[in-house]
């Protein structure tokens, strides 16, 4: 890769920079920062808009009651049922039990303090999901 | 590149850098006075790599390390380059924090690994769940931390809080506070040999492991699933598992193209070592091998966008790692002949 044939569309980087490896005109490698790739956007598009429609999927269960508000906020934090059961200091089986409306809903204050902490968030943030 | 002041008021410079690991490897020597640059490191390091882990899933995703283990480039190039270093790691996130301010007192810069997810100034869209982000400590300031992040343009400021809950997250794989600094670091490290050593290294691993999922063989055995892809997954399915693949390639701090660029660099700044025109033209062989990984990039993304369909399919996605892996097998068979005549 030459240095003007270095990527430099304004994508979704958001004014940050990454360094890129290229040849100069001397046949020398030197470091070009790069404003971004449109086809690297398209790549990261994807993934982020997964990620965003398996969220409001999650959300609208949590509204209709088929799931549970932890799961929704543990979804948002990029983590998984392991992750989090690490992270809370919880057995995974019962993370994943607490994603049962019905059992979450019964829940000591101890065990949604543990979670509210692991996921970096306020107790009432942990019982709801947003309205939109 | 920005000068900035560590907490003895020596100087440091901050370059930008491709990947996270290596340039701070490269910026703790550089502090020392040994100039050596993120290519180099990366050379001497073994961090080429190939390797399709589909057991191991990241966001619902087989993972592809186009890099060697984090951590090992760092541990390879300190060892064979005559660095010593204190390595540290912490069960209590305290006795890590008070440690981290005692040496930074002493005027030491400090590395650090993190979590990628829990750096307060990384933005939304860049976070993930990943837990061996490699950052430089500069000093203390109030409520913080001065921090040198090599694959930021500037050093940033970090609360105390947001470094502590970065370094200290629980969970698979997590880095436990670990923390490394210098000893003592040989002022005329014997670079040629340890160049020799790399290349060596890099070639058994690309070459040498029995298993079908590494090196060249793994290239090949990631090819011909994603040419079977589309009809086994689905369409979308498979676009989604391509477009992971291209992530790895591009987005996580590679230089470009699976750090075949760096890579490539690494032989330009060695045929300058060794005064060898064969690893120059290795070199060149490197780019164009580099090349044929973006253009990997560029049909996925086109695939994904749904551009010319019927031009840009699956089997030409495939293809272009075939064509990758034949001549990554060439040149590294190549290497093995040239780094044996080479003198150190």
């Amino acid at each position: 890769m030459k240095v003007n044939e270095v990527p430099q569309d304004i994508t979704y980087y958001e004014g940050v920079k990454r360094a890129c490896f290229a040849l100069n005109d001397e046949g020398k490698y030197v470091v070009v920062t790069s404003v971004g790739w449109d086809d690297e956007a398209v790549v990261n598009g994807l993934a982020v808009d997964d990620l965003a429609a398996t969220l409001e999927h999650t959300r609208k269960a949590v509204l209709a009651g088929v799931k549970s508000p932890l799961c929704y906020h543990m979804e948002r934090r990029q983590m998984t049922p392991e992750i989090l059961a690490k992270t809370a200091g919880i057995a995974a089986f019962r993370v994943k039990r607490h994603f049962r409306p019905e059992i979450f809903a019964k829940l000591k204050l101890s065990v949604l303090d543990r979670y509210a902490q692991a996921l970096a968030i306020t107790k009432q943030e942990l019982m709801t999901v947003p309205q939109k | 590149m920005t000068t900035e002041l560590a907490a003895n008021g020596k100087p440091y410079v901050h370059h930008h850098g491709a990947h996270c690991e290596t340039a701070v490897t490269s910026a703790l020597f550089r502090y020392q006075g040994v100039d050596i640059s993120e290519p180099m490191i990366f050379g001497i390091g073994s961090g080429i790599f190939f390797g399709y882990l589909p057991f191991i899933k990241l966001v619902h995703l087989p993972v592809t390390a186009f890099r060697y283990k984090p951590g090992a480039v760092f541990h390879k190039a300190a060892k064979r380059l005559g660095g010593d270093f204190v390595i540290k790691t912490y069960r209590d996130p305290q006795k890590g924090m008070d440690e981290l301010r005692q040496v930074l007192k002493t005027g030491q810069i400090v590395g650090l690994s993190t979590n990628l997810y829990w750096l307060p100034y990384v933005t939304e869209r860049h976070r993930h769940n990943f837990n061996g982000h490699n950052i430089i400590v500069l000093r203390e300031i109030e409520g913080g931390f001065r921090i040198s992040d090599p694959t930021f343009g500037d050093p940033v400021d970090c609360s105390a809080d947001g470094l502590d809950q970065a370094r200290f997250v629980p969970g698979p794989l997590n880095p436990h506070g670990y923390m490394y600094y210098t000893k003592s670091v040989n002022p005329h490290p014997d670079l040629r040999g340890a160049c020799i050593k790399g290349m060596k290294d890099s070639c058994s691993l690309m070459l040498r492991i029995p298993l079908p999922i590494f090196g060249v063989r793994g290239m090949r055995f990631l090819a011909k699933k994603i040419i079977k892809s589309p009809d086994k997954l689905g369409f979308q399915e498979a676009c989604r598992h391509l477009a992971g693949t291209v992530r790895w390639v591009e987005e996580t701090g590679t230089g470009g193209a699976g750090f075949r660029y760096m890579y490539a660099a690494f032989f330009h700044e060695a045929a300058g070592l060794f005064s060898s025109d064969e690893l120059a033209d290795l070199s060149k062989e490197m780019t164009a091998i580099g090349d044929n990984w973006r253009e990997f990039s560029l049909t996925a993304a086109r695939i994904i966008k749904q551009k010319d369909k019927a031009e840009e399919t699956f089997a030409k996605a495939g293809g272009l790692i075939l064509k990758c892996a034949d001549r990554e097998e060439a040149f590294f068979r190549k290497l093995q002949k040239v780094a044996r005549q080479l003198k150190a």
